[in-house]
C-alpha cells in the first residue's frame, strides 16, 4: 500500500521556513513529518491524506539532548535511539531510556522521535505516559514565533488528540530537574516483547533528606484513556520511604481507580493486575534510582 | 514529480518521482534492485524492507523516495564486495540461517547494523535486535547462530 497524492513534499532548514511552508496551505492540508513511524501508517492505509508533506528531519535545532543543573531539555526531533544511548539519563530522568530503548524495535528506534510520538499520542504508546509522569513542558511556535510553553498534562488531551494547534511545531521537551534526590522508572507489557503497551507504568517520585518521598507522579499507559496520570497511586507514596506495603498499597488503589476496559487479548482483571504487578516493580525501581541506585 | 538524486550502493541516481513513490517501490521498481522485499501492508513490522540510510538500519516502506534524496542507501544487494559475501552474508549460508529465504535480506541489513553498535553480543542481545525482523520458516535458532558466528570471524579479522 502507498499513500493518496501529496502535491507537494519540502525538507526545510529552519523552523521559520516550515512554519512559513505550512501557513500557505488551508487546515488540515498540510502535514509535518518526523521520523514517519506512525504518520507513514496512517498516510499508507488512507487515514489521513495530506496534500503537503513538511520534512522536520533538516532542522538541526530541533535535535538534542540537554542537561543543565536546572532542567533537561530535548529536542522534539531527537530519536529512540540516541535517548536510548544517553547514559546522562539517569536518577529522575532514568525512564526516559527505559521507554526509548524498548519502543518497538531497533528500526523504528533509529527514525522514530520523541516529539512525533507526544504529538501523535496514540492510545497505546509509551513515551506520552513517561512526560506526563516527568511533568515535561511542551515547547510550540507558530507561525510569526509566537511560542508557548504546555504542561504535558494539557497538551496530551485524549488518544490522537494534542493542544498543538494548526501549523503549530512542537520545538522540543522541557523537564525541571527535581531540587532533591529523585528517580523514575517506565515498564510496559506488550503481546509480544517491545510492542505497544497493553499496560506501561512511569513513576517518578523525588525525596526529601531523610529519605521519604516528597512528590510522586505516576503515569499509566495502555488504557483505552491513553496517557493519564493515576493520581490514586501519587497520593498513596507520598510520604512513604518506599517500602514494599506502601508500594503494594499505592498500585492496588492505581488498579481499583482506573477507568480499564478489557478486550480479547486482555481482560480487566488481567489489565488491573498489569497496573499491580508492573506499578510494584517501577515504583521500586524508581525509589532505588532516587537513593542513588546505579542500576 | 520531484527530482532526487540519492546514492544506492555507492552508485549516484537522479530520478524524477512523485512525493508519494515509497523508498522501497523506488529500489524495486525504478532500481530494479528487487533485493529488498516487502512482507506487510501498511503497518511497518516485518522488517523484510530493511536497509540502511546513512549506515542506520531503518524500514524502507516506511520512506517516501523524496525523504532519501542528497542521502545515502544501502540495500542488501550492497553488501557483498563483488563477488566476495560479507562475513554475516556467509555465516549465513554456513549455518543454515535461512529456509525461503524472503525475510533474509532485510534481517542481513539489520544485523549488519547491529553488529557495528555490538560487535560481540549475547544470544539474548541478537534475539532483542531481531525484533523488528519476521522470519516465518526457521524459528530464528539458526540466524541467531548464523549471528554468533558472523561476530566470531569478524572479531578475528579485526586487526
Ligand atoms: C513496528 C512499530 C512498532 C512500534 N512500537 C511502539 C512501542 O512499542 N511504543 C510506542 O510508544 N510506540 C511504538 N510505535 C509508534 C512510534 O513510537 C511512533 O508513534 C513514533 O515514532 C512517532 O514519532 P515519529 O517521529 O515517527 O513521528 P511521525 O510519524 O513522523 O509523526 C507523528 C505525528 O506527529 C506530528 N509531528 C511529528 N513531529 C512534530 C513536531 N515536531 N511538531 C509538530 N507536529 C509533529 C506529525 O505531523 C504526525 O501527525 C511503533 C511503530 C512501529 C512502526
Ligand atoms: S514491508 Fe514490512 S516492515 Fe516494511
Ligand atoms: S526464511 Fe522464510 S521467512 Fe525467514
Amino acid at each position: 500500500m502507498f499513500p493518496a497524492n501529496i502535491e507537494h513534499y519540502s525538507r526545510p532548514a529552519t523552523i521559520d521556513e516550515a512554519l512559513a511552508t505550512s501557513a500557505r496551505f488551508e487546515d488540515g492540508e498540510a502535514m509535518f513529518i518526523a521520523g514517519g513511524q506512525s504518520l507513514m501508517q496512517a498516510m499508507k492505509s488512507r487515514m489521513t491524506r495530506p496534500r503537503c508533506l513538511i520534512d522536520l528531519q533538516a532542522i538541526a535545532e530541533l535535535r538534542g539532548i540537554c542537561p543543565d543543573a536546572n532542567a533537561l531539555s530535548i529536542g522534539a526531533m531527537t530519536r529512540y535511539a540516541t535517548i536510548a544511548a544517553d547514559e546522562r539519563l539517569t536518577g529522575y530522568f532514568a525512564a526516559l531510556r527505559d521507554a526509548a530503548s524498548h519502543v518497538g524495535d531497533r528500526q523504528v528506534r533509529n527514525r522514530g522521535t520523541i516529539g512525533g510520538s507526544c504529538c501523535w499520542n496514540y492510545v497505546a504508546s509509551c513515551m506520552p505516559a513517561v512526560v506526563l509522569a516527568l511533568g515535561a513542558e511542551m515547547q510550540l511556535r507558530a507561525v510569526g514565533g509566537a511560542s508557548r510553553s504546555v504542561a504535558a498534562e494539557d497538551f496530551l488531551i485524549a488518544p490522537l488528540e494534542t493542544a498543538r494547534a494548526e501549523h503549530e511545531i512542537l520545538l522540543g521537551l522541557r523537564f525541571q530537574a527535581p531540587a532533591g534526590r529523585g528517580g523514575s522508572a517506565y515498564q510496559k507489557w506488550g503481546l509480544v516483547k517491545d510492542a505497544l503497551p497493553v499496560v506501561g507504568v512511569c513513576v517518578a517520585v523525588t525525596l526529601d533528606a531523610a529519605g521519604r518521598c516528597a512528590s510522586a507522579r505516576v503515569g499509566l499507559a495502555g488504557l483505552s484513556a491513553g496517557a493519564h496520570r493515576a493520581t490514586a497511586a501519587e497520593q498513596a507514596l507520598l510520604g512513604s520511604t518506599g517500602d514494599a506495603a506502601a508500594i503494594a498499597k499505592a498500585f492496588d488503589a492505581a488498579a481499583t481507580a482506573a477507568d480499564v476496559q478489557g478486550d480479547k487479548w486482555a481482560d480487566m482483571a488481567y489489565r488491573q493486575n498489569l497496573i499491580r504487578t508492573l506499578g510494584q516493580a517501577v515504583a521500586t525501581s524508581a525509589f532505588a534510582r532516587a537513593a542513588g541506585s546505579k542500576e | 514529480m520531484q527530482t532526487v538524486t540519492i546514492k544506492v550502493n555507492g552508485e549516484t541516481f537522479t530520478e524524477s518521482v512523485p512525493p508519494r513513490l515509497l523508498l522501497v517501490d523506488f529500489l524495486r521498481e525504478r532500481l530494479a534492485l528487487t533485493g529488498t522485499h516487502v512482507g506487510c501492508t501498511h503497518e511497518g513490522v516485518c522488517g523484510a524492507c530493511t536497509v540502511h540510510l546513512d549506515g542506520d538500519a531503518v524500514k524502507s516502506c516506511l520512506m517516501l523516495a523524496v525523504q532519501a534524496d542528497g542521502h545515502d542507501i544501502t540495500t542488501v544487494e550492497g553488501l557483498a564486495k563483488g563477488e566476495e559475501l560479507s562475513a554475516l552474508q556467509r555465516a549465513f549460508r554456513e549455518e543454515h540461517g535461512l529456509q525461503c529465504g524472503f525475510c533474509t535480506p532485510g534481517i542481513l541489513m539489520n544485523m549488519t547494523d547491529f553488529l557495528k553498535h555490538n560487535p560481540n553480543p549475547t544470544d539474548d542481545e541478537i534475539r532483542q535486535g531481531l525484533i523488528g525482523n519476521l522470519c516465518r520458516c526457521t524459528g530464528y535458532v539458526n540466524i541467531i547462530r548464523a549471528v554468533q558466528q558472523a561476530s566470531q570471524v569478524m572479531q578475528g579479522e579485526a586487526p
